[in-house]
């Protein structure tokens, strides 16, 4: 099935100025024909070292040889017309225009004097689409197709401009349980066919299932590389955490005590009046994790926005601890809640300001102690003390409290917003994709901070796109689906597969597995 | 902050260079150029009091700059609001009629509400219909120009003048001079230090600079974001309206045709210049002031036409403005290197 070495990539050495290393002498090579998954924490270099070869990232050191012969690419159209295409992450397509007008967008089929021959390119595409067996509409609108079908139009848009190696950074992370086997199977089908995958994960039973071969990185380096059929999910973990991992929960048995946060039959619209939030109800009680499940755009965002009184609403009733919040101000709101939200740096922190500019908002506000000269000065000798707590108590590793906040790492930047947030001592936290980013080794700290509070008798709702953390952390999943409330589940009691059958809304999940 | 400082000096220097070239190259001779230059402005007892006095026009148009673009609204209203705040100082100092102690603090206080007005009016335009400040207060400043010439043309013109201008005002409101140095430097130097106290020290300060960091952040936080704007903007609208009442107080003492001049615009440069920093912004105001001021002396010793100051100026800015951006690659190229080679050894 392998074909000999396709790829090589030598010492490859990359720096994110000042100093962090994010590929340090790098050596991995690839096979023609084969599946080769790159696995990691958050942070390990895989999709750097990805983003280096495909030209959208100089590297510092090293060299590339494709097909025997050495290569540079420095930009992705160089690396396309060589034969290799990369799915990010994040998909970019147009909504507004069809599926096959986005695949041929950039090599459209042109007549004399330059028009799209429109016929000529639709058919090209249906051609792709029955060759490869990829079950679409060409003629669909990609803003009406599901996450999932859109990753195939991204992916069939390298097919198309005849790729030989396909490059998926994590592409599992916007898909539901039921839509990940449909992935595989086209996978598959694809190296069957002679096409070169490279796959980055950080999901192991993912990895041992789909791939031939699996190369392990930790912090910038490579650890090995062996074949999936070699190894077990215990070997991976240990390889890319260096030290062995429980995937079990900690969660001690605990009765939850009287009803903390309240919100009633909660509405809100954008502006284009399209319902966003529809009649949601949640109650999350003292001493209580609630998870909120859901396919990203199901109305999650809207839910944590309503709360903080981000956005109005366009009807419901909010209450903190007996306190009706619903038209209260933001100021107001936080003297209740303590919010994490998802996005560090447009929503948690200024990246351009200090580490204690960042660590004392809020508390310059509820917190007398930061209030000098009768509360027009503020108390910057206190602040640096805050700091420190921040520090201590929550292990950050740092340098000065006046060094930038764009210079900690990005789980030790997530350590000092929920320090900062966690010492506001409200009875509700909020926190949205805490996790999102982070190492493993943060992940389980913040885990660690989650159980902390519950035992402490906190009130939390936790947003997370990621299963397995509700799993290890919340006492129910609330799973959410085109802005509603869809279920709301016992954890103990559940299992991914019905939490994911709720997340495609029921009845569209048995659609899709029949569909292909 | 020492890396600010570094950079500004190497870009100045480097300014100062390429000017020198520039003089070299027409023929001047770039030594005895700069040496009148300093000695007309910085190295004899007049030229230093006068850099110092015409200092205060940019150093506090400068700092309304300064604080304004540090905490996000686009306030380039300084021209209008300079004249708005000279003229209510000049109302103060026609018709009102009393005694130095109390004169001189109500024109102060009429030159600050001036300047807070013409803000303001901005500000509630962008509250009302969510109108950019930075297109409303570039468009005020045409209206409060002939606002300002007709009311010194028509209402206050002095009869016995050849052009538009006010008569004199009351000269209990004039401010004098002490040992050749004027007390407005008194009143810029005291602003300086509010402002600092207030951005570096003060509660409200940092709200400002963290909502014009990332107002989204501060606005979660709790700040109180739209009534942070509606200060900002008066704060640094009374700011240039002090510029512009004490340009009357302390100089012709009445509103003359032409009174703003460049000061507001260059004070805006200034704030750029110094990246929004106070301290900053006050030393490239006496900068700024020492080589305007130094062209007058430049022009009369030696041919260089005062327009190569223009130039000078000019060049300092993107000079300082470029090396403050590659000097901070430089260092994270040495970094990287630096790490390439631990990680190497």
């Amino acid at each position: 099935m392998a074909g000999g070495v396709l790829i090589d990539l030598q010492h490859i050495t990359k720096v994110f100025p000042p100093d962090t290393v994010a590929l340090a002498d790098v050596s991995v090579s690839f096979e023609a024909g084969e599946i080769h998954a790159l696995v990691g924490e958050n942070g390990a270099g895989k999709s750097t070292l990805m983003k280096v070869f495909y030209g959208l990232e100089r590297r510092d050191a090293g060299t590339i040889f494709f097909r025997g012969a050495k290569v540079e690419f420095r930009t992705p159209r160089e690396a396309i017309s060589a034969g290799i295409g990369m799915v990010h992450q994040e998909i970019l397509l147009i909504p507004e225009y069809t599926v096959w007008q986005n695949i041929v967008l950039g090599a459209e089929p042109v007549r004399a004097f330059g028009t799209v021959d429109a016929h000529k390119a639709r058919e090209a595409v249906r051609q792709k689409i029955e060759e490869f067996q990829f079950n679409l509409d060409p003629d669909a609108l990609v803003g009406d197709i599901s996450v999932a079908a859109r990753q195939k139009v991204e992916i069939l848009k390298l097919l198309y401009r005849n790729v030989s190696v396909l490059i998926l950074d994590e592409p599992t992370a916007v898909l539901t349980p039921q839509e990940i086997p449909q992935l595989f199977a086209e996978l598959a089908r694809l190296r069957d066919k002679g096409h070169t995958i490279i796959f980055i994960s950080h999901r192991l039973d993912e990895v041992l299932t789909l791939s031939d071969r699996v190369t392990v990185m930790r912090r910038g380096k490579v650890v090995g590389t062996s074949a999936a059929s070699e190894l077990t999910k215990e070997d991976l973990a240990r390889q890319m955490v260096g030290r062995e991992v429980l995937f079990t929960s900690r969660r001690q048995p605990q009765e939850p005590g009287e009803i903390i946060f309240h919100a009633r039959r909660l509405n809100c619209s954008d502006i284009e009046h399209r319902i966003r939030l529809h009649d949601v109800t949640v109650d999350v009680r003292a001493g209580e994790i609630v998870g909120v499940a859901g396919v990203e755009g199901n109305g999650q965002f809207e839910l944590v926005n309503a709360i903080m009184g981000l956005a109005p609403m366009t009807s419901g009733t909010l209450e903190v601890k007996g306190k009706d919040i619903t038209h209260a101000d933001i100021l107001t709101r936080r003297m209740l809640i303590a919010f994490v939200p998802q996005d560090r740096g447009k929503m948690g922190a200024s990246v351009t300001a200090s580490i204690l500019e960042d660590a004392i908002m809020t508390h310059h506000i509820l917190d007398p102690r930061f209030r000098t000269w009768r509360g027009l000065g503020l108390d910057y000798r206190h602040a640096a003390e805050f700091v420190d707590q921040i520090r201590d108590q929550f292990t950050v590793s740092m340098g000065h409290s006046s060094d930038p906040f764009s210079s900690l790492s990005g789980g030790n930047q997530q350590k000092v917003i929920l320090g900062r947030e966690l010492l506001l001592e409200t009875p509700f936290v909020l926190m949205d994709q805490p996790t999102r980013g982070l190492d493993v080794g943060s992940i389980e700290y913040v885990h660690q901070l989650l159980l902390d509070l519950r035992s402490r008798k906190r009130a939390v709702l936790l947003v997370s796109a990621d299963l397995d953390e509700l799993f290890i952390v919340a006492d129910r999943i609330v799973v959410m689906c085109q802005g509603e409330v869809v279920a709301d589940l016992a954890t103990d009691t559940t299992s991914r597969e019905e939490v994911g059958y709720y997340m495609l809304g029921g009845k569209e999940a048995a659609h899709a597995e029949t569909g292909s | 902050m020492r890396k600010q400082a570094l950079s500004g000096i190497l870009g100045v220097l480097a300014a100062f260079a390429i000017g020198a070239f520039v003089l070299a190259l027409q023929g001047f001779n770039p030594v005895a150029t700069y040496g009148a230059l300093l000695q007309y402005s910085l190295f004899s007892g007049s030229g230093f009091t006068a850099t110092v006095t015409r200092a205060v026009p940019l150093v506090l148009t400068g700092l309304s700059a300064s604080i304004a673009f540090a905490s996000g609204p686009v306030n380039l209203g300084q021209p209008g609001q300079l004249v708005m705040g000279a003229l209510g100082a000049t109302l103060v100092g026609l018709f009102v009629h009393l005694p130095s102690a109390f004169l001189v603090p109500l024109c102060i206080l009429a030159s600050l509400l001036g300047g807070a007005l013409w803000s303001g009016l901005a500000a509630l335009l962008k509250r009302a219909f969510a109108m950019d400040e930075f297109i409303v207060t570039l468009m005020l400043n045409f209206i409060a120009d002939y606002f300002t010439l007709w009311v010194i043309t028509y209402p206050l013109f002095d009869p016995s003048a050849m052009s538009p201008m006010t008569r004199p005002i009351s000269t209990a409101a004039w401010l004098p001079d002490l040992g050749g140095v004027n007390t407005t430097v008194l009143f810029m130097v005291l602003a300086a230090v509010v402002c600092w106290l207030v951005m570096s020290r003060g509660r409200s300060g940092y709200e400002w600079r963290m909502t014009g960091q990332n107002s989204l952040f501060a606005r979660i936080g709790g700040c109180k974001v739209d009534r942070n704007y509606v200060r900002v903007m008066l704060v640094t609208g009374a700011l240039a309206g002090l510029a512009g009442g004490l340009m009357i107080m302390g100089g012709p003492h009445r509103f003359v045709k032409g009174l703003g001049a460049n000061y507001a615009w260059d004070g805006i440069m200034i704030a750029v210049v110094a990246s929004n920093g106070i301290s900053g912004t006050f030393f490239y105001g006496l900068l700024f002031s020492a080589l305007q001021q130094g062209a007058i002396g430049m022009e009369l010793v030696t041919a260089v036409p005062s327009e190569f100051i223009d130039v000078l100026q000019a060049v300092i800015v993107l000079v300082v403005v470029a090396g403050r951006v590659s000097l901070s690659i430089v260092f994270d190229r040495l970094a990287t290197r630096r790490k390439l080679k631990e990680s190497a050894g």
